[in-house]
């Protein structure tokens, strides 16, 4: 099996897709010559041409925009937002638009849309330029909403996302970009609304997305040394979203801790904790953990930046919580 | 601060007891002087009761035998930490605080003990608090009432262990106590700040669960031996390897019976009976033979000076033989006071084991059954045990004449081991004449 970076996954995805379908083309702010700016299109502009790896305007009502026409005459358009803290400009577009044409038109018209964008801190981008507003995405009926933690799983959610009717935001993380997973040969598809469990456990299920799979998995590593056996699963699509998989582990662990790098209050922890406690409640022994960023803007120092997001040890110390074994419960700040 | 309770030594020569059952559950407060759990040993099974004031913080051993002066539980205040080895290791040094492996919550370590007794003063103003913003929070629409049912578990329970407040337990904790049965004001919370956890709900569960046996499919009803009932069948069995022979007499009890109807007339409130004189009596007869008021004790025969007699009792769950001490110096009201004292406790079931201490002679009356003899099994490790019948009116020849007298028989089972058939007959001659003309006992 080949192995590839996460950056070379999404890169791969688009490029079958586009050999295999004309109507599949890309369009983004700086992604044909200099190949974006987190480098995922490299190299795509002289594979495909400058028609189907287009060069936008800076303005991402624009570019959403223009993916919405497209998209709705026939096109399977895969845009880039280049931070996902710009989707703010292309909200009207998104939430009004995109997300809005299938329903309003009785079926006439659809939106086979994929919005890709990045985001996330860890490398100092500033608070305007790492952020996590999956969330917001998932408020939003008529929007299917991605967020991709591996090489294997960006590969095969971003082609079944082209290849939806609906209009996806397809979520990566700036920091996941580097990390290599051996991937099947031949891309296989991953259905919307399929959790992974990338770890069995027995005492405690950790739902975590994005980059805090990663930490997550740490996280059990060390709770497995203290004797705590730790279930890790990514929804891996947020909407529609894999209730089944998550309730069932909770129903088995009777723990659950929730886990991404947003904020905690109204993110998307929250609603996995409602879907919990609603579904199974008596199965639960202790309340549900949230851990994420505290709720402050990111600062650009790293040291504070460092503070301010959570890492293994926040997942680790909800984890504890969970289990009774924690010295106090309101130390790390990134747990609620 | 914690206190161990040890297995107490309740009567001389006593190594060991068996825990029955505790008769609180760990988290329970418990008060001084209250029953804590019931001790079988070879003489009784009783109640023993707390030495000291404070909440049930762990039960060591659930039941079983255990030696004297071993640690079998840990009494001290709510919330405190007890190390999960108390109990387990030998009398004595039961602080260790030695953590054994995975062993969930409520085994840390002695800081964190110190750190959930600091919070604890702090839970009501806290719980203020989070009303306060409960009550902000539904006029916001947001509902923050306990659901109906956990309501009812808050009403129904006394809630002792958390005094009087809602119980705290997670909803699985809730759920398996429902199915269950169990009330969860009964159990104590391991989780944080005390929360009862599915952990402790089945741990509770299976204490008792374990002692259920299946009834049989049959029309045969299968009952569990009670500890008296265990009790009974080992000491007799005991007994019955003893070479023991009989003697009987019968006995006019006319005078017997004028001298009772005397005594009830002087002392009407003790109410005297039959067996309150013949144990006086029997003492008198004891004091003339007291190779009979003995013991065969393997390589030796012990002879006792003083007649402790041993009144057999049906008690709901089984026979008891409470012992009335000194009946020799003892008049027959005092006895009568006596013996309706240790009757009524046995009825009751609240006889100490100082109450079976060092009987020397046993008497067993059936008359009141209207038999009219029978044959007692020895009471181990007396040498002599009494069986009296009832009185009855029989064809007798007195003085050329046959007349009819009231007529006692009485059986005496006597171990070889100590008492020969010469002995044991002339303490039983020296009886009957007692009972035929008391004033012979003066």
């Amino acid at each position: 099996m080949p192995e590839l970076s996460y950056r070379e996954a999404v890169r791969d995805a688009l490029s079958q897709a586009m050999r295999q379908d004309d109507d599949v083309f890309i369009l983004g702010e700086d992604i044909a010559e200099m190949g974006g700016s987190m480098g995922v299109t490299q190299g795509m502009l002289d594979e495909f041409g400058p028609e189907r790896v287009r060069n936008t305007p800076i303005s991402e009502m624009a570019i959403v925009g223009a993916g919405i026409g497209a998209a709705m005459q026939g096109m399977r358009p895969v845009v880039e937002v280049m931070y996902e803290d710009f989707t703010t400009l292309a909200m009207e577009q998104i939430v009004n638009q995109a997300a809005k044409h299938r329903y309003m038109s009785g079926g006439q018209l659809k939106v086979p849309l994929t919005i890709r964008t990045q985001g996330g801190a860890g490398w100092s981008p500033g608070a305007q330029h790492a952020q996590q507003l999956e969330a917001w995405f998932v408020h939003v009926p008529g929007l299917k909403v991605v967020f991709a933690s591996t090489p294997s799983d960006v590969r095969g959610l971003l082609w079944s996302s082209i290849y939806d009717d609906n209009p996806v935001m397809f979520f990566e993380h700036r920091t996941l970009y580097g990390i290599k997973e051996d991937v099947p040969e031949e891309l296989e598809p991953i259905p919307l609304g399929q959790a992974r469990i990338h770890r069995e456990g027995e005492d405690v299920t950790v739902v975590a997305t994005g980059r805090l799979v990663h930490e997550a998995i740490a996280a059990a590593g060390e709770a497995e040394a203290e004797g705590v056996s730790v279930e890790v699963v990514d929804p891996r699509t947020l909407l529609p979203l894999d209730e089944a998989t998550i309730v069932d582990s909770v129903k088995k662990t009777n723990r659950c801790v929730v886990a991404h790098e947003a904020v905690t209050r109204m993110g998307f922890g929250a609603e996995v904790a409602a879907i919990v406690q609603h579904q199974a409640f008596d199965y639960l022994d202790a309340p549900i953990e949230r851990v994420g960023s505290r709720f402050v803007p990111i600062p650009f120092a790293p040291v504070m930046e460092e503070w301010v997001v959570p890492h293994s040890n926040d997942v680790l110390a909800a984890i504890r919580q969970t289990v009774g074994r924690s010295e106090s419960s309101n130390g790390a700040g990134h747990v609620e | 601060m914690s206190s161990d309770v040890k297995l107490p030594r309740l009567g001389q020569g006593m190594e060991s007891g068996t825990i029955v059952k505790w008769l609180k559950n760990e988290g329970e407060p418990v008060e001084k002087g209250e029953p804590l759990y019931e001790l079988d040993t070879d003489k009784v099974t009783q109640e023993v009761e707390a030495e000291a004031s404070g909440v049930l913080l762990r039960i060591a051993i659930r039941e079983g035998e255990v030696e004297v002066g071993r640690t079998i539980a840990v009494i001290g205040e709510a919330g405190e930490d007890v190390p999960s080895d108390a109990g387990d290791s030998d009398a004595g040094d039961s602080q260790e605080t030695e953590e054994a492996g995975p062993t969930p919550p409520a085994t840390e370590t002695a800081d964190d003990g110190a750190e959930q007794s600091a919070e604890k003063p702090a839970e009501a103003p806290a719980r203020e608090a989070e009303r306060r913003r409960g009550r902000e929070a539904s006029t916001e629409g947001v509902s923050v009432e306990p659901p109906a049912e956990q309501r009812a578990v808050v009403e129904s329970g006394n809630g002792a262990t958390q005094g009087g407040a809602r119980i705290k337990a997670s909803p699985l904790a809730r759920r398996i106590a429902r199915e269950r049965g169990i009330d969860l004001a009964s159990l104590g919370g391991t989780g944080p700040e005390g929360r009862i956890v599915a952990e402790d709900v089945e741990r509770a569960a299976a204490a008792p669960a374990a002692r259920v046996t299946a009834t049989a499919p049959s029309a045969v009803e299968i009952r569990e031996l009670s500890s008296v009932r265990r009790t009974i069948a080992r000491r007799l069995t005991e007994a019955w390897q003893a070479p023991a022979f009989q003697l009987t007499i019968s006995v006019d009890m006319s005078a017997a019976g004028d001298l009772l109807a005397t005594i009830r007339e002087v002392e009407p409130e003790v109410r005297p009976t039959m067996t309150d004189i013949l144990a006086r009596l029997s003492a008198a007869a004891l004091m003339r033979h007291r190779d009979v008021n003995a013991q065969f004790a393997d390589d030796a025969i012990h002879v006792f000076p003083t007649a402790n007699i041993g009144i057999a009792v049906a008690a709901p769950n089984g026979l008891v033989v409470p012992v009335l001490p000194e009946c020799e110096r003892k008049t027959v009201a005092e006895i009568a006071a006596a013996r309706a004292d240790v009757v009524e406790r046995a009825r009751a079931g609240k006889l100490q084991h100082a109450d079976f201490e060092d009987g020397t002679f046993t008497i067993s009356n059936l008359g009141m059954y209207g038999v009219e003899q029978f044959i007692a099994v020895l009471n181990p490790p007396q040498a002599a045990i009494l069986a009296v019948g009832a009185i009855e009116d029989r064809v007798v020849v007195k003085d050329g004449e046959i007349v009819a007298r009231p007529t006692m028989t009485l059986t005496l089972t006597c171990d070889h081991r100590a008492v020969d058939g010469a002995s044991g007959a002339d303490f039983l001659r020296t009886l009957g004449r007692f009972v035929e003309s008391p004033g012979l006992a003066l």
